[in-house]
């Protein structure tokens, strides 16, 4: 599972289908696509990006799994209140400092997932690993774009190589995330030539297939959980809920022989323990289990009654000894 | 006598613009040649060996400066080039192989006299050649398949699409791509090379 979590998105984009399928075939199974604010933010926050992004025959048959990103570029007045409303907008919200001020409070208090820098500029200030260390404790990515380099002139690229160098050196390898920002196909390079790119930049093997792969999913997983999880902690994946086909199967299987219906209940993975003291203990498969009380109490009746059906039996049994002895 | 290693990179050259098409596409009215045909065209007939070796020898050149051409230079070899497939096998000595392989991915356009865009994909990297062709034939096979299924799905009379159909049905597992575990070999001791020298 390889990924690519910038590809930068536009209402009119002609070649985007063709950028997705060469993606495809590269070998990427999830990418991103990019919608990047500047500026104020608008005053209704729903996702630019339609979803689907593209219509079915665009997209490529494969596997490919297309997320919605929006990076957001922060500036001295920036609205922290509504962040929250925009990531729920999209699948990844990330940020984009411009100077060192920016840059520390997206890696302090401010709740995103990414942090992307422009590093095809010459940036005016130093990485320092307190500040780095601080963003990747709290499960932020930083982000390296390489397709500038590619694509760009010489002092692009060489600005690239020095910033990608000087974030490798600074947060020791850890929760970086390459991606391409390839605006066309051209942009875009298979994610073992990535890794190998970032291994001449200084990255280890191992960190750089994680940068491609582990790190960009754990962005995805976490995104989703800081959206729909309860209060960004626990998720409920699956709840034990049965598909509707297979409960319409279960029933049928119940009405026909009690043997299989059971071996479905013990098959779901959900505490069997009501089921199956529902078949054993009552006919009704639907009632409540029974409690120890309600169970003492119900044999204590049942010892009661028999006592008594045994003392009448014992009277009336004497009443017949009685009329013998009298007859 | 310590022998000298290398590593051969098994190349894929794709070609992501739309505007070139070095073959004569035939196709019926209204059906637009599949993207893994596009990318995986043939390459031009100006694109030979020599001109190629001279490509990378320039991306290396351009991304490491004369130190790096000097370390790369005595072991950079073209051991096999096909342009049907755009498939080739690069050697390098095993200490620069990154250099190599870096200049490749940043290599965008094949210059004159073919003058196309272009997109270097290494697919392998093997410490002995027969790997890399084994890899080789491995891709070229799946990419004719890969080829069949999209015309497959495309708009075929129907008795034509159940033959293709029958034919992909026989082996589809064994053809993983995605190569998750690394596409490079680790060194076993008793791997043979024929370029073994010593």
């Amino acid at each position: 599972m390889f990924y690519d979590l910038n590809i930068p998105w536009t209402p009119t984009d002609p070649h985007l289908p063709r950028t997705l399928a060469f993606l495809d075939d590269l070998g990427y199974s999830v990418v991103a696509l990019n919608h990047t604010i500047s500026g104020k933010l608008p005053a209704i926050l729903t996702s630019a990006i339609p979803d689907p992004p593209l219509p079915p025959k665009d997209l490529p048959r494969n596997r490919l799994e297309i997320k919605r990103r929006v990076t957001l570029v922060l500036t001295e007045t920036y609205q922290n209140a509504r962040l929250a409303e925009l990531a729920r907008a999209y699948d990844v919200l990330a940020v984009r400092p411009i100077d060192e001020r920016s840059f520390q409070l997206a890696c302090g208090s401010l709740d995103c997932d990414v942090i992307s820098l422009d590093l095809t500029q010459r940036l005016p200030f130093f990485f320092k690993f307190k500040t780095l260390s601080e963003a990747v404790r709290s499960g932020k990515k930083l982000e390296i774009c390489y397709s500038q380099a590619l694509l760009g002139d010489s002092t692009a690229r060489r600005n690239l190589i020095s910033n990608a160098t000087q974030l490798i050196r600074a947060s020791r390898g850890r929760g970086l995330l390459i991606s391409s920002e390839a605006k066309t196909a051209l942009g875009c390079r298979g994610p073992w030539d990535v890794v190998n790119l970032a291994a001449v930049w200084g990255l280890g093997q191992e960190r750089g297939v994680e940068a491609v792969s582990r790190e960009a999913r754990s962005v995805v997983v976490m995104a989703r959980m800081k959206r729909e999880g309860y209060r960004g902690v626990v998720d409920v994946v699956f709840g034990g809920e049965k598909p509707a086909g297979l409960v319409g199967e279960e029933k049928k299987n119940g009405e026909g022989k009690k043997g299989p219906g059971k071996v479905d209940v013990a098959g779901n993975g959900q505490k069997r323990k009501a089921d199956v003291l529902g078949e054993e203990g009552a006919a009704d498969g639907a009632e409540k289990p029974v409690s120890k009380r309600e169970a003492k109490r119900r044999a204590r009746v049942a010892r009661d009654a028999a006592q008594n059906d045994s003392s009448i039996e014992a009277a009336k049994a004497g009443a017949d000894t009685e009329a013998l002895e009298k007859g | 006598m310590v022998r000298l290693k290398h590593r051969y990179l098994l190349v894929n050259i794709l070609y992501p613009d739309p505007k070139i098409s070095n073959v004569r596409v035939i196709s019926k009215d209204g059906e637009k040649t599949p993207y893994g045909l596009q990318f995986r065209q043939p390459s031009s007939d100006q694109l030979n060996i020599q001109f190629l070796l001279r490509t990378v020898r320039n991306g290396v050149a351009e991304l490491f400066g004369d130190y790096g051409s000097g370390k790369v230079a005595a072991s950079l070899q073209i051991k096999y080039f096909s342009p049907a497939t755009s498939t080739a096998i690069i050697r390098v000595s095993r200490d620069h192989y990154r250099l190599v392989w870096a200049a490749l991915s940043f290599c965008t356009f094949l210059p004159k006299p073919v003058s196309q865009p272009c997109v270097f994909q290494v697919v392998r990297v093997s410490g002995t050649i027969r790997k890399a062709e084994e890899e080789a034939i491995r891709r070229a096979r799946l990419s004719i398949r890969r080829a069949q299924r999209a015309a497959k799905d495309s708009s075929i009379p129907a008795a034509e699409a159940s033959a293709i159909a029958g034919a992909l049905d026989e082996d589809d597992e064994d053809l993983d791509v995605s190569m998750v575990n690394g596409i490079e070999d680790r060194d076993q001791p008793g791997d043979v090379d024929e370029d073994d020298e010593g």
